[in-house]
């Protein structure tokens, strides 16, 4: 079997990212229009839908680098559809700079009389202060930015180049790559969601942020492949073997989140303590609560029922109906991390909370099917490629 | 009782042959038939027409039963026969249950996965007919074999021989029962 090494074409790379980059910029003004009329708020808005985007990035990076590392065959074909969800890090950075604008409305430790009342602010201070935020905001980017061209890049090379010893060579940079990542995730949440509140912590906060990731980042590979196979992309190629193990692959982040999301809650239960108990006693506020019992049953008991047998991994149109339920749930649940920090009576979807998700959606969605059409959407070149052609589960 | 037949046996030179041969058994009409060979072949379950194992429902049923008798258990523990108060918390606290539920659910799965995949396979099995094939011994290293019991409703000496030979198979035997 062969597998030819084309871009992709059509409407897809032609038509979509343009409407889709329209999209983005009337969203964009949109929630400009928003911030002037309730900027406090816009910035939560804001951050939720970053957060959110930015998780399916960092899903894309781990499942790369996890490939890699574990020398894995079958995933070969899929693997230029994480690179290119990865290769969005360079967009995440600039859409970040408008949360920049926004520290004082976000973090009340960036506001000096706040700190001068506060002892743990003081105690504190020598992490959470701004300019130390800055460079980490410029040290977290600039990994990942760096790791997303390093892996992009080489891949890419190996399509014209054919060099076997590539492959070798990112398995080199997969050991350290996956250090830097869970180190610049964990940190990166820590700064830009834990520090909303300041006064609370959580160990497992930046685990229970990397679950969410792994299961956007999987969900969004397989949407991918399910929206190129619908316009008739490598239809023969990526078969149902692969989509049952990428199915297998988000059962499992699926348990795994429940099981992080649980221990976080169940410590903190146990022990009792204000510092600790503070956070749930915002988040289980009025119909926060609900949303809380919404995410149990959607983003757990749901998928972990329906999804647990093969024929519904194998069904392609389960399976579509399966991710984006995933995706929907994970920003539900990011949705009920953030934004009681500032609707603190209790649910409420604002019309800026669209306006910001089809800004950063549109401009996302836009680079990565603009990019799609510049390299081969399979790594044709890649010498484990035999191995994933001939994959069954 | 040296006369009674357990069925025939034809060995095959790949595991492709011995896939077509389960195939054209399966074809056939054949039910009662088993192939051998020294490692898993892919596919093997589909060319032998066989249905999905039940196992992954028996370890549901056992798991689901775990699950609930662990929370059964602890509430009539903690609710109603010893009430200890625990710092200061409602008896029916379920949170601290969720742990105690899991454990029981994977003990009682895990066993299931375990005496269920015993029982359907009928292990342990202390005597099989087709170790009475004098060939049989090479199944562990490089033969592949194919068995057709004669309890089968299609089985005939005569006509399932001549389909084994059709179909590949060398060395063709009957195996005492």
């Amino acid at each position: 079997m062969k597998v030819s090494g084309t871009p992709l074409t059509g409407p897809l790379a032609d038509k979509f990212p343009k409407i889709a980059a329209v999209v983005g910029v009337l969203g964009l003004v949109a929630s400009l229009v928003y911030y002037t009329q309730d900027h406090h708020r816009f910035f939560y808005s804001y951050l939720t839908v970053f957060v959110f985007f930015l998780s399916i990035v960092l899903g894309g990076m781990f499942f790369v680098i996890i490939q890699h590392l574990s020398r894995a065959g079958w995933s070969v074909l899929v693997r230029r559809l994480s690179e290119h969800l990865m290769k969005n890090a360079g967009l995440m950075a600039i859409l970040f700079i408008p949360v920049l604008f926004g520290l004082h409305d976000l973090y009340h430790w960036t506001h000096a009389s706040e700190v001068l009342k506060d002892h743990l602010l003081q105690v504190k201070a020598p992490y959470l202060n701004i300019p130390f935020f800055l460079v980490r905001v410029v040290v977290f980017f600039g990994v990942w930015i760096w790791l997303a061209r390093k892996f992009f890049n080489l891949s890419v090379t190996q399509d014209s180049s054919g060099d076997a010893s590539l492959t070798l060579k990112l398995q080199k940079a997969s050991t350290y790559g996956i250090l830097l990542f869970a180190l610049s995730l964990t940190f990166s949440m820590v700064d830009w969601v834990m520090s909303i509140t300041p006064h609370w912590y959580s160990t497992m906060f930046g685990v229970y942020f990397f679950a969410g990731s792994a299961i956007a980042g999987v969900a969004s590979i397989s949407l991918l492949a399910l929206i190129l196979r619908r316009a008739g992309f490598l239809r023969d190629v990526i078969r149902h073997d692969h989509y049952h193990d990428l199915g297998k692959l988000l059962y499992g982040f699926i348990i795994f989140w429940t099981y992080v999301a649980f221990s976080q809650y169940f410590l903190i239960w146990y022990a009792n303590i204000p510092e600790g108990t503070s956070w749930y006693g915002m988040h289980f506020l009025g119909s926060w609560n609900t949303v809380a019992h919404v995410l149990v049953l959607g983003h757990f008991v749901l998928p972990f029922v329906g999804f647990m047998s093969k024929h519904m991994r194998r069904n392609l149109k389960v399976q579509f109906v399966v991710v984006v339920w995933m995706l929907v749930m994970h920003f539900l649940d990011l949705y009920w991390v953030i934004m009681p920090n500032i609707d603190k009576s209790g649910f409420q979807l604002s019309w800026g909370d669209f306006a910001c998700f089809l800004g950063i959606g549109g401009l996302f969605v836009s680079v990565l099917f603009a990019r799609m059409r510049t390299v081969s959407l399979v790594p044709t070149q890649d010498p484990r490629l035999p191995e994933s052609l001939h994959h069954h589960t | 009782m040296a006369n009674e037949i357990y069925g025939l046996v034809a060995e095959f030179d790949t595991p492709g042959s011995l896939l077509r041969a389960a195939e054209g058994l399966r074809d056939f009409g054949y039910k009662k038939f088993e192939t051998y060979s020294p490692f898993p072949i892919h596919g093997m379950d589909a060319a032998m027409g066989l249905k999905d194992s039940i196992l992954g429902w028996i370890v549901f049923v056992f798991g689901a039963t775990g699950l609930t008798c662990g929370f059964l258990l602890q509430t009539w523990v903690s609710v109603y026969a010893y009430k200890i108060t625990v710092s200061g918390k409602p008896l029916f606290s379920f949170q601290a249950f969720v742990p105690v539920c899991f454990e029981v659910m994977i003990l009682f799965s895990g066993l299931a996965a375990v005496f269920g995949m015993f029982t359907l396979n009928s292990l342990p099995e202390l005597y099989h007919a087709m170790f009475n094939h004098p060939r049989f011994a090479i199944a562990s290293s490089h033969g592949f074999f194919v068995s057709v019991e004669a309890e089968d409703g299609l089985y005939s000496e005569v006509e399932t021989w001549q389909l084994l030979e059709k179909l590949g198979g060398k060395h063709i035997a009957t195996v005492e029962a």
